[in-house]
């Protein structure tokens, strides 16, 4: 019951403090509508190319953004040392990392969903039957994300080149997911039988319990070092 | 006894901190350590809070191992440090019941108003911490102690940033901690304000612990 109850005075802690400050949000929103802008004058004159490139365009906005709201996330810890008072708490640890990366994960979910409409708009994407299935290919693709990526903010947050060291270490690690959303992304897009693209979201499915059970088990590590 | 040390030492790369750290505190005693800066004062604070891992040698906590059993100091202990620990965009109530929460302690609403009433913060229970002054984080601070009722009170430069008022708040809240046998292990520099509360007094320079006793409480007179 304690276990539950840490993990909900985080992630309300961490979404209190973002609806005040909208340090979060903001900036991961700017960015993406940055890239979506870019991306889609870049493809103007070229709609077939834009079509075989979607899926990859949105995972690159999604990942990069991701980024950015995962860099602050424990950034905002280190206010006032607050960090330490984590640490030197009796509570699980590993409820702390749960917390963490459901206020993580319920970020950049709030982003996605704000901008993937811009992206049907722009690239005239047609979406209508597929809208279910992309979701769960969204929700999937972003846990494994903000598991690992969770991981990585803590793992990082003390480290002087923090903004550097995130993606350099978290973006290797992220292939899989990566790959396993474009590839599934691209098959509902296209409107392709389930059949042909399934095995890439029972892949993200796998991804998402390696990376939350790892993390989850290696955040006290972390945390105490 | 509330802490025991057994050859404690701590380096940091090839500088020692301090070496061969052995010595008890009783339950029911106020300790405050004096030394000048870069004595390692704070260290030896943040390894007994379990912050920091000594390079060699044990110590206890109410019984429990220091090392292989954190979690269970952490349990009994509470460090207020230089830093607040507090999130700016939370107000005071709000600060209150996180930091709480995160020791497993959930108090009523009237339990909070008195804690903050009793650091004289009562009227800025809504304003966020981040518009308050580093004297009103202290109390802020103290108020944790107040709700927590912790058994060990880990303290670092109790008495910075704080007013007059501030500082008879604290002396309170540590001698309410030692009448209910808890134990306060203090650092500071202003050896004035720890004198009125402290039963022993210590000095750490260059590695070494020496103790002696305050003229308030003499040697006879700790529990």
């Amino acid at each position: 019951m304690t276990f539950l109850r840490v993990i909900q005075w985080v992630v309300w802690k961490d979404l209190i403090s973002e609806m005040r400050s909208r340090e979060t949000l903001s900036s991961m929103l700017f960015f993406a509508l940055i890239v979506i802008l870019v991306f889609s004058f870049s493809f103007a004159m070229d709609q077939d190319a834009a079509q075989q490139l979607i899926a990859g365009i949105i995972w690159v906005s999604f990942a990069f953004t991701g980024i950015i709201g995962l860099g602050k996330s424990f950034s905002a810890e280190l206010q006032n040392d607050a960090l330490e008072y984590l640490q030197m708490s009796p509570t699980p640890k590993g409820a702390i990392y749960l917390g963490k990366m459901l206020g993580n994960l319920l970020f950049m979910l709030v982003v996605e969903v704000m901008l993937f409409p811009l992206f049907v708009l722009f690239f005239n994407l047609n979406i209508v039957e597929e809208i279910g299935l992309l979701l769960l290919i969204f929700l999937l693709a972003t846990l494994g994300l903000s598991a690992v990526g969770t991981l990585f903010s803590a793992l990082t947050v003390q480290i002087r080149a923090r903004e550097v060291m995130l993606p350099v270490l978290l973006l290797p690690l992220a292939i899989p997911v990566m790959i396993a959303a474009v590839e599934s992304t691209r098959g509902a897009l296209n409107a392709q039988p389930l059949t042909l693209y399934f095995h890439w979201i029972e892949l993200l499915t796998i991804f998402d319990v390696i990376f939350t059970v790892v993390s989850f088990w290696l955040f006290e590590l972390i945390l105490d070092s | 006894m509330a802490i025991q040390t057994f050859h404690l030492s701590k380096s940091f790369g090839n500088y020692r901190i301090f070496e061969d750290l052995s010595f008890e505190i009783p339950t029911g005693e106020c300790f405050a350590l004096f030394g000048s800066n870069g004595a390692g004062k704070t260290t030896l604070l943040r390894i007994l809070a379990t912050l920091v891992r000594p390079t060699s040698g044990s110590f206890t906590v109410l019984g429990h191992d220091g090392v292989t059993e954190k979690e269970s100091v952490r349990q009994v202990t509470m460090f207020l440090a230089h830093g607040s620990h507090l999130y700016d965009d939370l107000d005071a109530q709000e600060n209150l019941r996180f930091a709480m929460a995160m020791r497993g302690q959930y108090p009523s609403h009237r339990a909070l108003k008195v804690a903050l009433d009793q650091v004289s913060l009562g009227a800025f229970s809504d304003m966020k911490t981040r518009n308050f002054s580093a004297g009103m984080k202290r109390r802020l601070a103290l108020a944790k102690v107040i709700l927590a009722q912790p058994q060990v009170l880990l303290l670092d430069e109790p008495y910075n940033a704080l007013d007059e008022g501030g500082v008879q708040v604290t002396n309170q809240i540590i001698r309410e901690v030692t009448q209910r046998a808890g134990m306060v292990f203090m650092t500071t520099h202003d050896r004035e304000k720890a004198h009125l509360v402290a039963h022993r007094t210590g000095l750490l320079n260059r590695g070494l612990l020496t103790f002696s006793h305050t003229d308030q409480h003499p040697a006879h007179d700790i529990s």
